[in-house]
């Protein structure tokens, strides 16, 4: 049986911090740790035109590159202009199973055994996938089959041929995966989270099997054709090659596909539609998974830096973030807590805390989630948690550059993004300016307890204290079997 | 604390690795000091960072019933801070923790009795021993400064910092700015050497939690419990990592303490750093401050039991309120022995990639299922080989067995083709370079394997003994090992659907039957 490993937070989390209050405790070994001496570190951010070369092919494919010659390898990720977003909520399957198809349904050239045979036999592999706001494509290869990997990376991109059979075999996993739906506790609370907020504005919409039964080759044909251009597309390549050398076989294979501008529809624009209130979903389990929240910002706010500490300090720090610290440290009342406040999204994204407790203290953990929201509207943080928090930003940097696909990566969604090009050269200046003041100034403007929506997935027979009223309006709603055919 | 005199270098050994086709040079320097710890390092000047990893030889598999669980436990409490760490006043610290451990003694006492079903009181004596628990804990909180390690992790860039506990191991890691190196030696030597168990019983509940979020609310954390209760009858891969249930109401701080006394001395542990460091000055930081830790003075209990040859077929039915899951397992032999490699191999040519035997067969022919996993470890005592299947509806469980003994039988009777031998040969290769792309994902493998071989350049050897695996090496450990009776099976039902009532039914009204 495959075992597994526990590990003591649930994911790899980038932050933490402590709830150090402002009283001036010390322990011994922190005189110790203050007297450790750390020699300078060179490094610089890479960039365009030093260590990644960013060029533009005629037909306005946008190329980053950074060599790596340490090991024969190289890899390409190729991020395309499109997304479900662009569709109504009936057709919101259709970017899905594109995406899915492009590379499982074979090329002109490949049928989609013979894709199979040719990359795994070559322990290469080319992907596809197409999410809510961009599509993808990516390939890993051996540094000496460059020339075949980028023959079917451009066939996958250029020339699907999606197969029946596997747009058939697509459309049946799909529906089983709608089937299993309501298995794990954590997918139901998110996903209605997500639907209680958005209601039918992409972000929140949730795939039913009636928009996915009827979809054909000819949607995914007309799907591609229509978003799959040169200029809609940027590739990153990292790894063992010489860049100049790339670049003209990139420009001999991808060179002949003509520019076409894609006539992008409409985007929906999210409605601040608060729903302030706990709404309760049974379920028998013997935990409550809990989540509370609401509206956040876009990502282009000016105060994303200030906001982005403040929930470190209030819960997104991991382990000595406050929530974390009282819910799960000093009560012992769950494994998980957790707070989120989205900066990255386009349009309005979220700010929610969640946990999962035994049923019988959910509603302590609730009492906590909101004495931690008020205490830091009221209250700036301490010293001690501001510098933490700030430090741990600033001194983490580094790892969100250490590897060269990770730097080519992320350098090319800065473009694709719309953010501005130095982002990245300016990013520490901008988490240096933030203040203590800030953080009280951001999490009242940003986070507001009284309009905030509860979800809580949980046995309610099992709850201690039956009421729940303390925290707002009760909507007791049911989990709707998903409807297959 | 005594000093040993420490002895100069005693393994100085740079390897180089020289792969057949790409040519890859990695240099390995290893370093075995006096108190027995072994480090392992790789200079690597990417980016000026540093990963590191320190794996202990002990997991949930050295454990016993009655602390099942420790291990994982442990490793949580290791975060908990030192006399130097965590705490403002160690001293003023001590008498609460002795109080709160009797009281905690007490208060499991009195919940045992309660449940006795001769028991006559009420809950007054439990609420009032746990008031006084809560009264002494709030008292220590004083003194504690929460998270310190964490804390001062973070704030020094920490990246990708955690434990984990396996059945095989424990291991702490983080990733920091290469010029931090010193800050990581003094805060792991000082855990290591001088750990201090406190908030011991929120934690404990704190794991309680993970367990209901991983095991009792996730069903292939439930069909996986099982399924490993009814495959190993003896050996201590019988019980989850996280411990069963009962046993995280009933373990002690003592108990826990007693198992990092028996574990955690530097002779039970690897340390693998690579990064942007020099092998030379990691070999002076770590004697500095691992040097002085003395070994332990009883040898480490070793795992004696040993699994009985399986004699039969198991079956195992879990009820859950989830769509049906699928496990099948085969006792195979652990990591180094005798045709463990085979298995792999199999592994590979059944489930890897869509080319792979059980994915073309279940998943894109006859769709029976939405996925199909097959799964062989490296382990530190024999473990299964399993294979774990989701069934596509309106296909049955029951059907998807049968279709993955087809297939099984299929591979028994005419072994892998030449060409998809190639492939799984190529992948591995491949598997190998990609494996070392991180500092992190590198230090890991190297850990590991040192810990359970003694040897890291046996992940080398391991590579070769998987090439060398052939058609008929397939086709002999598939008839050997792949029989009904070496197999364990369980099925995820829900209740409704769980017909085992209606049979026990019908037997006893066939017995009554036979009576009359």
């Amino acid at each position: 049986m495959k075992r597994i490993t526990l590990t003591l937070i649930t994911a790899l989390l980038l932050f933490a911090i402590s709830g150090l209050d402002a009283q001036e405790r010390k322990s011994p070994g922190s005189n110790v740790i203050a007297g450790l001496v750390y020699p300078e570190l060179e490094w610089k951010v890479p960039e365009v035109g030093k260590e990644v070369t960013r060029t533009v092919l005629k037909n306005g494919l946008i190329l980053y590159l950074m060599e790596d010659r340490e090991l024969p390898l190289i890899s390409a990720n190729a991020i395309i202009k499109t997304g479900s977003i662009y569709d109504s909520k009936e057709r919101m399957a259709v970017a899905d199973i594109a995406g899915s198809v492009m590379r499982s349904g074979g090329t002109k050239s490949y049928s989609p055994d013979s894709l199979n045979s040719i990359l795994e036999f070559i322990a290469a592999s080319v992907e596809s996938g197409i999410g809510q706001e961009s599509g993808s494509v990516s390939m890993s290869v051996l540094a000496k089959d460059l020339d075949l990997g980028l023959k079917i990376f451009y066939e996958v991109l250029r020339y699907p041929a999606f197969d029946t059979s596997k747009i058939s075999l697509e459309k049946s996993q799909i529906k089983e995966g709608i089937r299993r739906r309501n298995d794990h506790p954590g997918s139901i609370v998110s996903r209605e989270f997500d639907r209680l907020l958005y209601g039918d504005h992409p972000y929140g919409r949730v795939l039913e099997w009636d928009y996915v039964k009827d979809i054909g080759r000819d949607d995914l044909t007309a799907y591609h054709a229509k978003y799959f251009h040169p200029d809609n597309i940027m590739i990153a390549f990292a790894g063992d090659f010489d860049s100049k050398k790339l670049i003209k076989k990139i420009e001999n294979i991808f060179g002949a596909w003509e520019k076409s501008p894609v006539d992008f529809p409409p985007l929906p624009a999210v409605a601040l539609d608060y729903k302030p209130g706990i709404f309760i979903i049974n379920k028998e389990i013997t935990q409550a998974n809990i989540r509370v929240g609401h509206f956040g910002i876009k990502r282009d706010n000016p105060d994303k830096y200030a906001i982005s500490l403040m929930n470190f300090i209030l819960g997104g720090g991991s382990f000595t973030s406050r929530l974390t610290s009282r819910v799960r440290s000093d009560e012992g009342l769950a494994y998980s807590v957790r707070s989120v406040f989205s900066t990255g999204s386009r349009d309005y994204g979220l700010f929610y805390a969640f946990t999962q407790t035994k049923t019988s203290t959910a509603h302590r953990a609730l009492e906590i989630f909101f004495e931690e929201f008020d205490k830091i509207r009221r209250d700036p943080p301490s010293v001690a948690e501001f510098e933490t928090a700030r430090d741990s930003y600033i001194n983490n940097f580094i790892f969100q550059f250490d590897s060269p696909g990770e730097v080519v990566s992320r350098l090319m969604s800065l473009e694709y993004d719309d953010y501005p090009l130095d982002y990245y050269q300016k990013y520490l200046e901008n988490i240096r300016s933030v203040t203590l003041d800030d953080i009280k100034r951001v999490a009242e403007k940003y986070l507001d307890p009284d309009s905030m929506s509860i979800l809580i997935v949980a046995d309610t027979s099992k709850f201690e204290k039956q009421d729940f009223t303390d925290f707002g309006n009760v909507i007791y709603a049911a989990l709707k079997d998903p409807k297959i055919d | 604390m005594k000093k040993i005199v420490p002895l100069l270098v005693m393994l100085l050994l740079p390897v180089s690795i020289q792969a057949k086709k790409e040519e890859i040079k990695l240099d390995v320097k290893t370093h075995t000091f006096s108190n027995g710890l072994e480090l392992v390092v790789v200079e690597r000047d990417l980016s000026p960072t540093v990963s590191m990893i320190v794996r202990f030889k002990v997991g949930s598999a050295d454990e016993h019933p009655g602390i099942t669980g420790s291990a994982h436990l442990l490793e949580h409490m290791l975060f908990k801070g030192t006399p130097n760490i965590g705490t403002a006043d160690y001293q003023a610290e001590i008498p609460l923790m002795e109080k709160i451990d009797r009281l905690a003694l007490q208060l499991t006492a009195a919940i045992q009795e309660s449940r006795s079903p001769l028991y006559r009181g009420d809950n007054s004596r439990i609420n009032s021993l746990r008031a006084q628990i809560a009264s002494l804990q709030d008292e220590q909180k004083k003194y504690i400064i929460k998270d310190e390690l964490w804390e001062t992790y973070l704030k020094n860039g920490g990246s990708g910092l955690n434990a984990s506990t396996g059945n095989d191991g424990t291991q702490y890691y983080v990733s920091l700015p290469s010029n931090r190196l010193e800050l990581w030696a003094y805060m792991e030597s000082d855990r290591l050497a001088n750990p201090v168990l406190r908030e011991f019983y929120s934690e404990r509940n704190v794991v309680y939690e993970e367990r209901r979020l991983r095991v009792d609310n996730s069903p292939y954390g439930k069909l996986g419990e099982q399924f490993n209760a009814a495959a190993f009858t003896a050996h201590s891969y019988n019980w989850p990592v996280v411990g069963w249930a009962s046993d995280l109401e009933t373990v002690f701080r003592e108990d826990v303490e007693k198992f990092f006394r028996q574990y955690y001395s530097p002779n039970n542990i690897v340390i693998a750093i690579v990064g942007d460091v020099d092998f030379n000055d990691v070999v002076k930081l770590i004697q500095r401050y691992f040097g002085d830790i003395p070994p332990s003075t009883q040898p480490v209990p070793p795992v004696t039991t040993v699994e009985p040859p399986q004699d039969g077929e198991r079956r195992v039915a879990v009820r859950y309120d989830a769509e049906p899951l699928l496990s099948i397992g085969w006792h195979m032999p652990a990591g180094g022995a005798v045709d463990q490699e085979v298995f792999d191999i199999i592994s590979s040519l059944l489930s890897r990639g869509r080319t792979s035997r059980l994915y073309k067969s279940l998943v894109e022919d006859k769709q029976l299922a939405t996925s199909v996993n097959a799964y062989s470890g490296f382990t530190r005592f024999p473990d299964t080989f399993t294979i774990s299947a989701s069934p596509k509806s309106p296909h049955s469980i029951e059907e998807v067995e049968q279709a993955v003994y087809e297939e099984i039988a299929r591979l028994a009777a005419d072994g892998p083709t030449e060409w998809e031998l190639q492939r799984v040969r190529n992948q591995l290769d491949a598997d190998y370079v990609r494996g070392l792309q991180s500092n992190m994902g590198m230090a890991y493998r190297l850990a590991d394997m040192q810990a359970k071989t003694g040897d890291w350049s046996y992940l080398i050897k391991l590579k070769e003994k998987r090439q060398a695996v052939t058609a008929g090496d397939i086709k002999r450990v598939l008839a050997e090992y792949f029989t009904t009776a070496n197999r364990t099976v369980a099925y995820l039902v829900k209740p409704e659907n769980d017909n085992s009532d209606a049979m026990i039914i019908k037997k006893t009204e066939s017995t009554q039957m036979g009576a009359k």
